[in-house]
């Protein structure tokens, strides 16, 4: 087929208006992208200033360490932060051995199937309970069924179904991470599933595995409506720092929202505030050292920073 | 080599693996059919043939990796010095103790090179840091990878090279003191340096090992085996010594894929 040839008409390196227009829209669309991605830096750094002015002042050894007052002035929150990495601690001994077993269990083991399948469901369908009903449950099965009363331990039974799913869901993330040409290679080996999940996919899994934890347990740590109907509103009068998982224990958050609710102390703001900020200084120091130990025992597991 | 004296080294090596009347199948798809295939002790024996010819399929087959594949099935023999390693009382942790494999893919364990060699030595029961030391640099020496790594097995595997990488898997295999060593293209993922590396290593294998490779290139498997298999749509069309293979093809469709009509 014969084409025929048009001289061409010659042509300038220099924008166009058509150009010019989609340059400029690329540009708004950057600075748009820019500012919206900025704002979650503004709002976080926003959120901690204002929370730091308002509780810095009340910040002191005898506000750290020192127990809470019920009518008079001056009380500190020494047992509440105790409280709180004591139910934390308790949560975790009960949460992290069921979410990676029942984990290495769905991913390594059960590959498909009706099992998987329902044990996957009833994961997400417990994720969706809001933490006020799950406090509620508490309440009834520990507080009313058991007879316990308002209990540590009652709380942190409480937080281990409520954290449970998200466990699971970090688990499985963090196993399926791991490459199924690691698996291959250790089978081929003569390794058993055993040795090569304890050996190779474990140790390779830990960085996210570890990092996903402690994020966990930032929420753990902040967790309020579920503990206020499980581990109670006070800490025990006698001996403050009391490791009986049998009695009530009141933690930061829980401490937080009651001065403000239900206290009676005339120093509500100045506890309120000091409080509010040293649960934020706790939970962004899990955030932090999420990163932190995560890349540490990746390293530790793999010689490698990754 | 003639084509006589091919077929007297043949006879007068040892049988290794003897595959008879294998089939494989992945749900209802049969991907060999019928393949049998002797591998002789102390050689090395090239899988070629092109693109989902089965030959990978028949390779796992022999350290029963398609255990691992669900709905994967394999039927008919395969005798390691006699013996059915799908028999009723083989074991596949002791089959891969006595046959090796290296993938396609270089897979170093995210591990230091040193704990990549002594992962078979160890998860076999072997805790004496001595012994596993020595195994260590006699496995890395065989891999000809000691020299590029003695003053680093501290670091992590996963810095090395991917060819540097490929020599430690055959290195992580030998420390196991196998009987026969598996392997997957283990240079199609390589330089030609790398590559040239890893097939002059399978040569000096060959003193102590067999060696079964699959190879998707018709010069590597020129150069480096001794005796070639050639499948085509799950069958194997063709065995023989590799230089009759490639100069006096018996079979047209070996002659077709020789001369590159396809594949």
């Amino acid at each position: 087929m014969a084409v025929t040839i048009v001289p061409r008409s010659p042509r300038s390196v220099a924008a166009t208006s058509s150009v010019r227009a989609r340059k400029a829209t690329n540009a708004i669309a950057t600075a748009v992208l820019w500012v919206m991605a900025s704002s979650i830096i503004v709002m976080l750094a926003a959120f901690i200033l204002y929370i730091g002015y308002l509780g810095w002042s009340a910040l002191s050894p005898a506000f750290i360490l020192g127990v809470p007052k019920e009518t008079t002035p001056g009380g500190g929150i020494g047992p509440e932060i105790f409280n709180s990495f004591y139910i934390l601690i308790l949560t975790l001994l009960f949460t992290t051995p069921i979410a990676i077993a029942a984990g290495v269990f769905l991913q390594e083991y059960a590959k498909a199937g009706l099992f998987r399948q329902i044990v996957q469901f009833s994961a997400e369908s417990l994720a969706t309970v809001p933490s006020v009903v799950m406090g509620l449950f508490g309440l009834l099965v520990f507080v009313y069924t058991f007879h316990w009363g308002y209990t540590a331990l009652g709380g942190a039974l409480t937080l281990t179904v409520l954290n449970l799913p998200a466990l699971l869901r970090v688990t499985q993330e963090a196993l399926a991470s791991v490459p199924d040409s690691l698996r291959e290679a250790s089978m081929a080996l003569g390794g058993t599933k055993w040795q090569t999940i304890t050996r190779v996919v474990l140790p390779s899994a830990i960085g996210r595995l570890t990092t996903g934890i402690v994020l966990i347990a930032g929420r753990i740590y902040g967790e309020t409506a579920a503990l206020i109907f499980t581990a109670g509103l006070s800490v025990t009068g006698n001996q403050p720092y009391d490791l009986n998982p049998f009695h009530t224990a009141e933690t930061l958050a829980v401490h937080l929202w009651y001065t403000h609710s239900e206290s009676v102390v005339p120093d509500v703001d100045r506890i309120g505030n000091g409080s509010a900020l040293v649960l934020l200084i706790m939970v962004l120091l899990f955030n932090v050292s999420a990163r932190l130990v995560g890349r540490a025992l990746t390293k530790r597991f793999t010689g490698r920073v990754s | 080599m003639t084509e006589m004296s091919a077929q007297a080294v043949f006879n007068a090596a040892a049988d290794k693996i003897v595959a008879e009347d294998v089939d494989v199948f992945y749900g209802t798809f049969q991907a060999i059919k019928h393949a049998s295939l002797t591998m002789k002790a102390q050689h090395v024996t090239a899988l070629i043939g092109p693109s989902g010819c089965g030959k990978t399929t028949f390779l796992r087959a022999l350290n029963r990796m398609h255990d691992l594949t669900p709905g994967a099935r394999v039927e008919g023999s395969i005798l390691l010095d006699g013996e059915d390693i799908y028999g009723a009382d083989a074991d596949p942790v002791v089959i891969r103790h006595r046959i090796g494999m290296v993938f396609q893919r270089p897979n170093p364990f995210p591990k230091t090179i040193y704990e990549n060699v002594v992962y078979g030595p160890r998860i076999h029961g072997e805790g004496n840091k001595a012994k596993l030391d020595a195994i260590a640099e006699r496995a890395l020496r065989q891999a000809a990878l000691w020299d590029e790594v003695k003053d680093r097995l501290q670091r992590s595997a996963l810095d090395l090279s991917g060819g540097q990488q490929q020599r430690l898997c055959i290195a992580r295999a030998v420390a196991l003191d196998p009987e026969v060593i598996l392997m997957d293209e283990p240079a199609s993922a390589l330089d030609p340096i790398a590559t040239s590396k890893v097939e002059d290593l399978i040569g000096e294998l060959t003193e102590q090992f067999t060696v079964v490779i699959v190879t998707h290139s018709m010069q590597q498997a020129a150069r480096i085996s001794d005796f070639t298999a050639f499948f085509h749509l799950g069958e194997i069309v063709e065995v023989g010594a590799t230089n009759q293979i490639f100069t006096h093809p018996k079979e047209k469709r070996t002659e077709d894929y020789i001369t590159g009509r396809f594949g």
